[in-house]
């Protein structure tokens, strides 16, 4: 059905009159300067839109921008339709009015709108009848579509769409810089909540991090992190996706959660990295990440490493040159075709031994090779205090000089051997506490002379008195506890220590651990008072007949 | 501003307490209703029976409360059990969440 009526317009100036697409554009160009610099794409495109719905006479004006799978558009923003935001609305591409423009990247003029016509019921419940709409288009992207509606017939002709276009052209280029921006943003803020803010204190340990954007483009996809398992075994993980922007952090995020995820269940690298393969390979198939990944034994004396297409961390014992250790290194996570077993290679960790990791935004320059690299890192590199080595190697190997790409450092120092007389723990009492106590004993008693029968009693011993605690010293408030050992001329002496209320011991093996305790100590007394449960131990370390 | 309290009696057995919850639990009291919970509980308890009957408001914040307080109380061998009656707002949500699992739930 043709149109036959045409609408008066409300507009003092005549559609026609020239200056009058000026004008208009004038006050388009008012909600697109400075002062609303500070916006959310959303709000500028609200703005921008309501202006738009006024100067045409519509009733409503409604952005739609591509998602990120480039398959939808997702309404955004609206003036006079906001229920579209609010539910989300979404056409896919070449469906509908607006997918149609978006396929077409051309103008497009419904003079009568009806269930057939147009995808969205939103469109129809609002009683839209007629409707115009452009292709937002910036540097020959396809961002998204904007739309007129009127609940007239015939409302919109081609003066209506030279204006829509000229204004959309406008939008599109704000809307552009505006995601860009806030996609840096939004990278960078990615980059800030996952990296560890603290990193965990491992006692023998002494670990420091960096992590610095690179200036082509902002934040990437460079991350680390260290936790540890309720085994007591440590993790230290540094990887970079490859790729800029938001994209690559977005996988980072990713990645860094899953390789939690694994270890949970492996206590070995080259497996966590296998399942990370698969991960990438199936959840982000483009994607490709250099990953190390690293677990050290409660006794902190070894690790075990596996590389994925990663640089090889640094080396540098106390008091000696520091080395790049001959580590095999497997391919990336993600990358090639037919997924390869991984290795892990087991090194061992002497004390006063730092062990730095790094991205390759550290070493690689365009001016200059990468052996140059890592020869001068290496030379840079010595066994100290971790926060002032961090500093040193970055003043060393960036300086002054602009990076195009991330750097991610993360340096691990096993504190040097020094006869510790005595250990001395404080704990909350919960079931996690028990493997941070032996990993401690661990640690400890084989500075002090324990053998490897004084070490496995001692754990039974200490693990007892701890699980006590854990079990029945206080209410479902919780508390804490203390654990207080001194070894001299191979005695071992100490105390673990409540706060709690005491009750005799409850349940299936009512009484058998005390037993236990017994058998294994030289003299064991357990001790309460208002103030407390006491448990003291003695026992000789060594040769024992 | 969500209210509610927390009474506790001791039953005419030793080593025993009733507690009793009236009001509504929700994001902005949970932590003080926790705090009152335990506060009413010792570790030399071998049982507890938590009334909920009168309470017209729980939500997710409320459950995170109550799991909790059951898998402490298991680890210190401490019997849980709550009273609700059948058709109340907290039976409802109590066996919507499966809780039924971690304690036992009456009548």
């Amino acid at each position: 059905m043709p149109c036959t009526r045409r609408r008066v317009s409300l507009n003092p100036m005549p559609k026609s009159h020239p200056d009058s697409v000026t004008d208009h554009l004038r006050r388009i160009e008012v909600v697109t300067d400075a002062a609303l610099a500070h916006l959310e794409v959303e709000r500028l495109l609200e703005e921008i839109l309501e202006r738009v719905r006024e100067l045409l006479t519509a009733d409503t004006a409604t952005a739609l921008l591509l998602d990120s799978s480039g398959q939808h558009l997702v309404t955004t923003a609206s003036s006079g339709m906001e229920e579209a935001v609010r539910q989300g609305a979404r056409v896919r591409l070449g469906e509908g009015f607006a997918g149609r423009i978006a396929t077409t990247r051309e103008p497009l003029v419904l003079n009568h709108v009806d269930e057939t016509t147009v995808v969205n019921p939103i469109l129809w419940h609002r009683g839209i009848r007629s409707l115009a709409g452009i292709p937002l288009i910036a540097d020959g992207e396809l961002l998204g579509v904007l739309h007129v509606g009127s609940i007239t017939e015939c409302q919109f002709d081609d003066t209506d769409v030279e204006f829509l276009r000229v204004a959309g052209d406008r939008v599109a280029m704000v809307t552009r810089n505006r995601l860009t921006g806030s996609g840096h943003a939004a990278a960078l803020s990615l980059q800030r909540t996952l990296l560890p803010g603290t990193l965990p204190e491992i006692p023998g340990l002494d670990m420091a991090a960096r992590y610095a954007p690179g200036e082509a483009g902002g934040a990437s996809g460079d991350w680390y992190d260290v936790f540890r398992l309720p085994s007591g075994w440590l993790c230290a993980t540094i990887g970079d996706v490859v790729g800029r922007g938001l994209d690559a952090a977005t996988v980072m995020a990713r990645l860094r959660t899953a390789a939690r995820s694994y270890a949970l269940d492996s206590a070995d690298p080259a497996e966590v990295l296998t399942k990370l393969d698969r991960h990438i390979r199936h959840f982000e198939p483009n994607m490709m990440a250099t990953v190390s990944y690293a677990m050290w034994e409660p006794s902190l004396g070894r690790m075990h490493l596996s590389l994925a297409g990663h640089l090889t961390p640094v080396m540098a014992p106390e008091n000696a040159p520091a080395e790049l250790p001959d580590i095999p290194v497997d391919p990336p996570v993600g990358a090639g075709t037919v997924p390869r077993p991984r290795r892990t290679t087991v090194v061992d960790v002497a004390p006063g031994t730092t062990v730095l990791f790094y991205t390759d935004g550290l070493v690689e320059r365009r001016h200059r090779p990468l052996d140059d690299g890592l020869a001068l890192l290496r030379d840079v590199v010595e066994s100290g205090p971790a926060e002032p080595l961090c500093s040193n190697v970055m003043l060393r190997l960036v300086g002054t000089d602009p990076t195009d790409d991330d750097i991610a450092l993360l340096a691990i120092r096993r504190h040097p051997a020094a006869v510790q007389p005595e250990l001395t723990l404080t704990l909350d009492a919960v079931p996690e506490s028990l493997a941070e106590v032996r990993a401690a004993l661990r640690r400890w008693l084989p500075t002090v002379g324990a053998t490897d029968d004084d070490l496995d009693d001692v754990l039974v011993v200490i693990g007892e008195a701890g699980a006590n605690v854990v079990e029945h010293a206080y209410g479902p408030a919780g508390g804490r506890f203390e654990l207080r050992l001194t070894a001299s001329d191979g005695l071992l002496e100490g105390t673990v220590r409540d706060h709690g209320n005491w009750r005799p011991a409850r349940g299936t093996n009512r009484g058998r651990g005390t037993q236990l305790m017994q058998q294994l100590s030289d003299e064991l007394r357990i001790d309460h008072d208002d103030e407390g449960t006491t448990v003291y131990l003695r026992r000789s370390l060594g040769n024992r007949s | 501003m969500t209210v509610a309290h927390v009474e506790s009696r001791n039953e005419t057995e030793p080593q025993r307490v009733e507690i009793t919850v009236t009001g509504e639990i929700d994001l902005s009291n949970a932590d003080q209703v926790r705090d009152k919970l335990y506060q009413a509980i010792d570790n030399d308890l071998v049982h507890v029976s938590l009334n909920l009957t009168e309470v017209s408001y729980l939500d997710s914040s409320g459950l995170h409360i109550l799991f909790t307080l059951a898998g402490r109380l298991q680890r210190l061998q401490t019997e849980l059990a709550i009273v609700a009656l059948p058709g109340t707002p907290a039976r409802r949500i109590v066996e919507l969440a499966g809780f039924g699992a971690v304690a036992t739930l009456h009548p």
